[in-house]
C-alpha cells in the first residue's frame, strides 16, 4: 500500500486537476458564448482559483471526493486482479472510470438530481470526467511499485 | 436652529422607539398556529382570516387565531420534493368580489413524468373547496431537479400577476436565455392572457410573458404602494441578492455573480458588465432569503417603508430600511426562532413569522398593549 502510494497519488492528482479544470473551462466557454470578456488572464487566473475553491471552500473538497472514489475502485480491482488475469493498466483504468461514474451520476442521485459538480451536468460532461478517472486509473495501473504488482 | 433641535429629538425619539421595538421589550410575540407541514406561503383573506400553504400539498385555513384540522379541499396533486410542491397563495386584487386564488407548485410534467414543472393556477375559494380551476402558468420547458423553483407570486397595481420563477439548478445558463422559463419574472393577466405592454411582446425570439431575466431562485417578490418591484434571490454561497425589478432587465445571473457555487468552483469570474444590473445588496455569507413583505402597517409607525426579509441561515429577519429605492441600514431582528420560511404583514400591522420544517409555526409579532 505505502509503496503504491506515489502513484497511487499522481493519479489522484490526474483526476482532481481534470475535473477540476473541466469545471472551469466549461463555465468560460459558455460565457464566452454570450460575449463575456474570457481572454488567457481570466482562463489561467480561474483555473487556478478553481483549484483552490474547489478543494477548500466548498461544501466537500472534490479531491477528498476523489480519493475515496479511487481508493474503493483500486482496491476493489486489486482484489478482483488476484481472482482474474487481467492487464492491469486496463483494469485500473476501468476502476478510475467507475470511480468517476461513481461521482457523477450516482451523487446526484441523492441530491435530487442536482449535478453539484458544474461540468457534470450535460452528458459530454459527464463522459468525459469518466475518461478522467480511466486515465488516472490508467496511470496507477502503469506504474506498479518496484518488486510489486499494482497493489495497494 | 430652534427647529433642527426639534428634529433632532424627533428623529433620536423615533430611533429610541425602534430599538426598543427592535430589542424585543416592547413586542408580543404568539403562536398563532403550529404543526404545520413545511409552510410556506401565507395570505389573508380578511382581517381575521388567512390561508397558509404546506409544501406537502395542502392549503390550511387559520381563522381567527385557530389552524382548521381539514385542509381546503380541490387543490391539485404536488410533487412534493426537494425544494417543490405547493409553494405560494395569493389572493386576487378583487378577491372580495370574485372569491379567486392563486397557487404555485411543482408537478410532474403530464407527458413526461420524470420531469416537472413550475405550476401557476387560478381557482375559485367556494366554502372550503377550490373549484373552476384554470391554468396560468406551466414552466417551459419542464425539468429533472426539484429545485429552484422561485414560485413566489405578487400582484403589480394594475392587476397583473408576477411570477417568480426559478433556474433550474442544473439549467442556470438558461436563465439568459429569453426562449425559456429558467430564471424569469414573469408576468400575466389574471385570465391567463399575457400584457400587450410586456417588455418582450415585440420580440421574435422572445416569450412575451418574460418581465425581467438573469435570476436565480427568487423567493421574494413585493410590489411597495408607490409601484416599486423588489425581489430576492437565493444565490450560490456568497451571492443572495436583493434587486429592483424593472421591466425588461437582464439581472445577470449566470454571467455576473458575487457568489461562489456549492462545489466552491467559481461559477463567472464577473461581478458586472455592462447591460446587466448590479444588486441593490448582496449577502456574504449568505443568508438564504426566503420571503419578503414591504411594511406599510400602523402598529410600528417606525417601521414603515422597510422591507423584511426572511432568511433560513442563521434563521432571523432582516429589517431592511430604505430611503427612496436605496438600502440605508439592515437591522438583524428575531434571532430566536431558527430557520424563518416567510415573513408577511397582516392587516392590523402586526408581522407574522412563518418558521420552517415539518413542524411549522405561524408566529405573530405585534405591539405589546
Amino acid at each position: 500500500m505505502i509503496k503504491q502510494m506515489p502513484a497511487f497519488l499522481i493519479s489522484l492528482l490526474i483526476a482532481t486537476f481534470l475535473l477540476v479544470t473541466q469545471t472551469t473551462m466549461t463555465n468560460l466557454f459558455w460565457l464566452k458564448s454570450i460575449n463575456m470578456p474570457v481572454d488567457l488572464y481570466v482562463v489561467l487566473s480561474s483555473m487556478a482559483t478553481d483549484l483552490v475553491g474547489m478543494n477548500s471552500k466548498g461544501a466537500f473538497p472534490v479531491i477528498g471526493l476523489i480519493f475515496v472514489g479511487l481508493l474503493v475502485a483500486f482496491v476493489t480491482a486489486r482484489i478482483i486482479s488476484i481472482r482474474i488475469s487481467i492487464n492491469k493498466p486496463i483494469l485500473y483504468a476501468m476502476a478510475g472510470g467507475a470511480a468517476l461514474l461513481a461521482i457523477v451520476v450516482l451523487m446526484p442521485l441523492a441530491f435530487y438530481n442536482l449535478d453539484l459538480i458544474a461540468g457534470a451536468r450535460t452528458l459530454a460532461g459527464k463522459v468525459y470526467l469518466i475518461c478522467a478517472g480511466m486515465l488516472a486509473g490508467y496511470y496507477f495501473g502503469s506504474h506498479p511499485a518496484k518488486g510489486v504488482s499494482n497493489e495497494i | 436652529m430652534k427647529f433642527n433641535n426639534v428634529r433632532v429629538f424627533c428623529v433620536s425619539l423615533l430611533l429610541c422607539s425602534g430599538i426598543a421595538a427592535s430589542n424585543g421589550e416592547n413586542l408580543d410575540i404568539e403562536t398563532v398556529a403550529e404543526g404545520l407541514e413545511h409552510p410556506w406561503g401565507v395570505t389573508f383573506l380578511s382581517e381575521t382570516e388567512m390561508l397558509v400553504t404546506e409544501l406537502s400539498g395542502n392549503l390550511r385555513r387559520v381563522s381567527n387565531g385557530v389552524l382548521s384540522p381539514e385542509p381546503i379541499g380541490g387543490v391539485p396533486e404536488v410533487l412534493f420534493a426537494g425544494q417543490g410542491g405547493l409553494s405560494d397563495v395569493a389572493i386576487d386584487p378583487n378577491f372580495a368580489d370574485n372569491s379567486l386564488i392563486y397557487l404555485s407548485f411543482s408537478a410532474p410534467d403530464s407527458d413526461q413524468p420524470k420531469l416537472n414543472q413550475l405550476n401557476v393556477i387560478q381557482a375559485r375559494l367556494d366554502g372550503n373547496v377550490l373549484v373552476d380551476h384554470k391554468t396560468i402558468l406551466k414552466s417551459d420547458p419542464p425539468r429533472k431537479t426539484a429545485a429552484h423553483y422561485g414560485a413566489r407570486l405578487a400582484f403589480l397595481a394594475d392587476g397583473t400577476l408576477l411570477i417568480a420563477s426559478g433556474d433550474g439548478f442544473n439549467y442556470r445558463e438558461q436563465a439568459q436565455g429569453l426562449d425559456n422559463h429558467f430564471g424569469k419574472i414573469l408576468r400575466f393577466n389574471t385570465d391567463g392572457s399575457i400584457p400587450q405592454d410586456n417588455p418582450f411582446t415585440t420580440s421574435q425570439d422572445a416569450l412575451p410573458e418574460i418581465w425581467s431575466y438573469g435570476h436565480r431562485n427568487p423567493q421574494g417578490l413585493v410590489v411597495t404602494n408607490g409601484g416599486i418591484v423588489y425581489q430576492h434571490e437565493h444565490g450560490p454561497q456568497g451571492g443572495d441578492e436583493i434587486n429592483l425589478i424593472l421591466p425588461g432587465k437582464n439581472y445577470g445571473w449566470p454571467a455576473i455573480t458575487y457568489g461562489v457555487d456549492y462545489s466552491g468552483a467559481m461559477i463567472s469570474p464577473f461581478t458586472n458588465q455592462p447591460g446587466m444590473e448590479q444588486p441593490l445588496k448582496y449577502w456574504d455569507p449568505s443568508i438564504a432569503p426566503s420571503g419578503m413583505t414591504v411594511y406599510n402597517g400602523a402598529m410600528f409607525p417606525q417601521w414603515q417603508g422597510s422591507l423584511f426579509i426572511s432568511a433560513l441561515v442563521p434563521g432571523d429577519v432582516r429589517r431592511i430600511e430604505m430611503q427612496e429605492t436605496n438600502i440605508i441600514e439592515e437591522e438583524i431582528l428575531f434571532t430566536e426562532f431558527g430557520r424563518i420560511r416567510n415573513i408577511v404583514s397582516a392587516p392590523d400591522g402586526s408581522l407574522i413569522l412563518v418558521t420552517d420544517g415539518e413542524h411549522g409555526k405561524l408566529i405573530r409579532v405585534s405591539a405589546k398593549q
